[in-house]
């Protein structure tokens, strides 16, 4: 992939040949940064990459906000409710993803029951109704949906791992139970949260399926850049320099991650 | 227990393997040996079974069809080393890349008498000057659908391009709208608004259609390729830029499932992008001669004609006309006139520098 980015486009597709030895005919080696410069020489690119950025910020925080309290009503659930209980969580992995896909482009569409819920609340408040499909929000939503289960199911492993002691620990030295909470349970289940938020964060960096069918006519994501550059543009060598810099930018986000996620002794 | 269960274990993939090995050689090893096979690489449902029948008992041979959605999808197909093709059926753009890329054999006209069914218009094409390689056919139209009772209900035109790129028009349709998801096909439809040529080259004005394109964004509910034909038949959408199969299908289907609306399509004035598809021979083939027995008998006017009936394609074989169904026959946005006809395109490949700026281009379109 890297050598693929310094080379140049194929004018079919693929690549252009290299020539070791360049001669009269072919003073062009076949190497060149030339697809690096054009990535650096507009600002688009680096914009698609904070909005797909943006995208996944998002849909990590939201799936914390919503996977934690599930996580912690499975894992202080009776052991014989904790599998079944995971057992649906993983349910949905049984369909195809991109049927899952298609099912949403039927509950936003514009004739959809929710949509017209949702429009006849709007109009009792004089707001214009909305259109739930083809939009940012849809795409969010099904971001959501598909990848919560990646950030329940580490969650709850170590959710499941703490000791019930603690918190009566900590009870009987007279937290309440929010403190109980923070000052226990959160700062244990950080490393929970920091492999789901991983799990969560870098699929959806790189996602195309969903901004291509739910999304309008704005939501283009690295992941189609990069698709497009394949299978439309034919350009392959920029389309490496794109996964490159995603490769590249993904890896710095995991680095500052677990530099923040590195045990300070004040837990440990 | 774990004695059990290994034992079945064991026999699930010993079944697997069997059931495996079954389905792999079966149909090849009855057949090759009785029947040639003539391996043809198709679009989605562009052929009519009949047809494969009526062929297969002419010729006593077996067609198998691999089927592909996209020109580039084939292209890259191929490049990825998809071999045994005998015959391929893409459109003009892609039949210059694979001229260009020497993969095609020449035609033996002398094998194909039916040629001259052909209307001249669709012979000597620009991506096969002399028809070397390529016999036309089908083709499709890009052009504009919309359902006819919304359209009159708010007095809006169909014959102009204006409609899916003008806010005056299109506050009265907003999120209503789709235009295709193909930077060449939606380029193509500003550049001929704005009144150049659909294969207009020259970098100013692509950034006026870009221009023109974004300005017009905001009132579009999305870029789709395919969901369109569902969407524009059950009437969540009133405008769409889309291919003339598909709205044909799209027209059908409201029809059949008898919708309160009708749905029509028309070919703007400012002219339209034709993509004519051509059947051409793969160098890696196993069986020319059967290749050139099957064009010539596509080229024949009944089996012909079965296609456009089928799907609602264009036909450019004279001996077709009468065998197509009236209504069809009378479907200027199938069938065009001299006139119409000579306002129509066809897309031609570019290269690798102008394919990066267009690329370009539209990541702009799309971001803003």
């Amino acid at each position: 992939m890297i050598l693929t980015s310094f080379r140049l486009p194929g004018e079919f597709g693929g690549l252009a040949p290299i020539y070791i030895l360049p001669d009269k005919a072919n003073a062009d080696s076949g190497l060149t940064i030339e697809t690096y410069q054009f990535f650096f020489s507009d600002f688009i690119y680096v914009e698609v990459f904070l909005k797909s950025f943006a995208v996944a910020i998002f849909t990590t925080i939201i799936c914390i906000t919503l996977a934690y309290p599930l996580a912690l009503l499975i894992a202080h659930s009776p052991r014989k409710f904790r599998n079944l209980m995971i057992m649906l969580v993983v349910l949905p992995f049984a369909s195809n993803f991109l049927i899952r896909i298609y099912a949403w482009m039927i509950i936003l569409g514009p004739e959809s029951a929710l949509s017209h819920i949702i429009n006849s609340a709007l109009a009792f408040f004089d707001i214009a109704p909305v259109t739930l499909l083809f939009s940012p929000f849809a795409v969010l939503i099904a971001m959501i949906y598909v990848h919560l289960p990646f950030m329940i199911l580490p969650l709850y492993t170590n959710l499941e791992k703490h000791d019930p002691l603690l918190l009566d620990a900590a009870q009987d030295l007279g937290a309440n139970a929010w403190q109980r909470f923070w000052y226990v349970t959160w700062p244990q289940s950080l490393p929970g949260i920091f492999s789901g938020s991983a799990l969560v964060f870098i699929p959806v960096l790189g996602m195309f399926a969903i901004p291509d069918i739910l999304g309008g006519t704005g939501d283009i994501m690295i992941g189609n850049l990069i698709k497009d550059q394949f299978l439309g543009t034919r350009d392959w060598p920029f389309g490496s320099t794109l996964s490159i810099m995603l490769t590249l930018a993904v890896l710095s986000i995991t680095g500052l991650f677990s530099w923040f996620a590195r045990p300070t002794g004040k837990f440990a | 227990m774990p004695d059990t269960s290994r034992k079945l274990i064991q026999l699930c993939s010993a079944l697997f393997f069997i059931i495996l090995i079954l389905s792999c050689n079966k149909p090849y090893l009855s057949s090759q040996a009785t029947t040639p096979i003539l391996q043809v690489f198709n679009w989605n449902n562009y052929i009519a079974a009949e047809t494969i029948q009526r062929f297969e008992i002419f010729c006593n041979c077996h067609v198998e069809q691999d089927y592909y959605s996209d020109n580039e999808e084939m292209l890259a197909k191929l490049a990825a080393g998809a071999t045994g093709y005998d015959l391929i059926i893409p459109t003009g753009n892609a039949v210059d890349t694979l001229i260009r890329q020497h993969v095609l054999i020449p035609l033996n006209k002398a094998l194909l008498p039916n040629l001259k069914n052909i209307l001249p218009v669709y012979l000597n094409t620009p991506f096969d000057p002399t028809n070397e390689y390529s016999v036309p056919y089908a083709y499709t139209l890009t052009l504009l659908g919309f359902n006819k009772n919304k359209i009159e209900e708010l007095h809006l035109p169909t014959d102009t391009w204006a409609i899916i790129f003008e806010p005056e028009y299109l506050k009265k349709i907003k999120g209503r709208v789709t235009v295709l998801d193909s930077p060449r096909e939606l380029m193509a439809a500003a550049l001929l608004y704005l009144g150049y040529s659909a294969n207009d080259q020259n970098e100013v004005h692509w950034n006026q259609a870009k221009e023109l394109i974004i300005r017009a964004k905001p009132y579009w509910a999305a870029f789709s390729n395919t969901s369109y034909i569902r969407e524009i038949a059950i009437g969540d959408l009133w405008v769409v830029h889309g291919y003339s199969n598909d709205l044909y299908q799209a027209a059908m289907d409201a029809k059949k499932t008898g919708r309160a609306f009708e749905i029509d399509y028309t070919i703007p004035t400012e002219g339209a992008v034709m993509s004519l598809d051509s059947m051409v021979l793969h160098k890696n083939g196993k069986n020319p001669d059967l290749a050139h027995q099957f064009i010539n008998f596509m080229l024949d006017g009944i089996n012909s004609a079965e296609l456009t009936n089928m799907i609602g394609s264009g036909n450019p074989n004279l001996e077709a006309k009468q065998f197509i169904r009236p209504e069809l026959m009378h479907n200027q946005a199938i069938f065009p006139d001299e006139n119409t006809l000579s306002r129509l395109q066809m897309i031609t490949d570019l290269n690798r520098k102008q394919r990066r700026i267009l690329s370009r281009i539209w990541t702009e379109i799309k971001l803003r």
